[in-house]
């Protein structure tokens, strides 16, 4: 079976396999395509390639390992029972498995409490991670383009954006941290989405 | 703002995670029907995803990968756990999402399934996640009447939906119920052949099926279940 190999190459390829677009995406578009033909040994080499990804998303979110690993089963099991629903035309593999994860993470931290102030780290710099070696394999056109936008939003907005999509923070717990009504959050999440996207201009 | 921006920034906040528990569900209810908010939301998660790709990635413990492996179904209907807990879940997503999405739930047709009439009545909800088809059967206990009705449900060219029962008095085997119209509601009464205490304790399946249906006469593509919740009132 030719993904048996594919479990190989895609542990070797490792984390490049992790690019957006082009061919390592298509290694994982080919995999969910034979996910969907129910292949268990496409679903490891998947697995191999992503999970670490994923799980870092989703720990990011839900901060408490137990919780991530239940969330990151869940996210799998979705994953082998969507392949099938998967449409390249509608973006990028690994753009939907985020997807898949991250909106499992924030289901189940909107539907917890609160985290607390303290249990959230300061955010961490952009800069700083893109010296992560992903990004120093990937640093992405992408990426540095978006910064430059986040760097352009008002103020304070840039570590709003980033504290809300990466640590999935909701308006109440970033109107502590800015010590902001929630409303005032709203409006300025509304600004700043509105000026983000004309600043990518898509 | 414009129809648009509002549209852009409602997806947004959704990608982005600020949406309350309740919007979060309105929001996915409305992305089902409402192609323009799918684009959206689609956009938004595609321009923010160099931020996801700059999180740093952390190994899970080793167990984790054996033990989702050996979850992944193997029959074509799902152990009765999982089962159990899509429909918990499910039931905690209609309670927080009932308040605000009354509204968008009756365009899906909750409000044909909860009229006056409807005290002998069953629901099953078919909605494996926010991104696939879902499906809504409700039976009459008294009568066997059965409809479904899809809700954002193309299949994939050259398939089919089929429905099945799996009765426990008959091992758990699904049987057919007959192919899916997806284009409208359909109404039929091919349970009657069952007695009232089986069918509201049977688990229904949807299986996506080559054009026509199953060559096997069982499931054979994937398949989503749903056991019977009964209505209010």
């Amino acid at each position: 079976m030719a993904a048996r190999a594919e479990v190989a190459s895609a542990r070797a390829a490792g984390l490049r396999l992790l690019a957006p677009t082009g061919a390592a995406g298509s290694r994982l578009a080919f995999l969910i395509e034979r996910i969907a033909a129910r292949d268990r040994a496409a679903f490891s080499a998947l697995y191999a390639a992503t999970s670490a990804k994923l799980y870092g998303i989703i720990l990011r979110i839900l901060r408490r390992r137990e919780l991530a690993d239940e969330v990151l089963q869940e996210v799998y099991v979705q994953i082998w029972e969507r392949a099938a629903y998967y449409d390249a035309a509608k973006g990028a593999p690994i753009t939907w498995m985020v997807a898949i994860a991250r909106n499992r993470a924030l289901d189940e931290v909107r539907r917890k409490t609160a985290v607390s102030i303290e249990d959230t780290p300061e955010v961490m710099n952009l800069a700083g991670e893109e010296e992560h070696p992903l990004d120093r394999v990937e640093k992405s056109q992408e990426l540095a383009r978006l910064s430059q936008c986040l760097d352009a939003l008002d103020s304070n907005r840039r570590e709003l954006v980033l504290l809300a999509y990466r640590e999935g923070m909701s308006r109440e717990v970033l109107g502590q941290r800015f010590s902001r009504p929630p409303a005032t959050i709203k409006s300025w999440l509304r600004r700043s989405l509105l000026q983000l996207r004309d600043c990518l201009g898509q | 703002m414009t129809e648009r921006d509002e549209i852009d920034v409602l997806a947004g906040e959704y990608v982005l995670g600020t949406l309350d528990a309740v919007e979060r569900a309105a929001a996915s209810l409305a992305r089902r029907r409402d192609p323009a908010l799918e684009t959206a939301i689609a956009a938004w998660e595609a321009r923010l995803q160099p931020l996801a790709d700059a999180v740093a990635p952390v190994e899970p413990p080793k167990s984790l990968q054996a033990k989702i492996e050996a979850m992944l179904p193997v029959a074509q209907f799902a152990p009765i756990g999982a089962l159990e807990r899509q429909a918990q879940r499910w039931r905690r997503a209609a309670l927080a999402a009932s308040a605000l999405a009354a509204c968008l739930l009756v365009t899906i047709g909750v409000r044909e399934l909860s009229r006056p009439e409807a005290a002998g009545t069953y629901v099953a909800v078919f909605q494996k996640d926010d991104a696939s088809p879902a499906f809504l059967l409700s039976v009459d206990l008294a009568t066997r009447v059965l409809s479904v009705r899809p809700v954002a449900a193309e299949p994939p060219a050259g398939k089919s939906y089929q429905l099945w029962i799996a009765l426990e008095k008959a091992g758990g085997v699904p049987q057919s119920l007959g192919l899916i119209d997806t284009q409208q509601s359909t109404t039929q009464r091919a349970l009657a052949v069952y007695d009232r205490a089986s069918v509201e304790r049977a688990t229904f399946g949807i299986s996506l099926e080559p054009a026509g249906g199953s060559p096997t006469g069982r499931p054979t593509g994937p398949a989503f279940h749903a056991k019977l919740i009964k209505t209010a009132g």
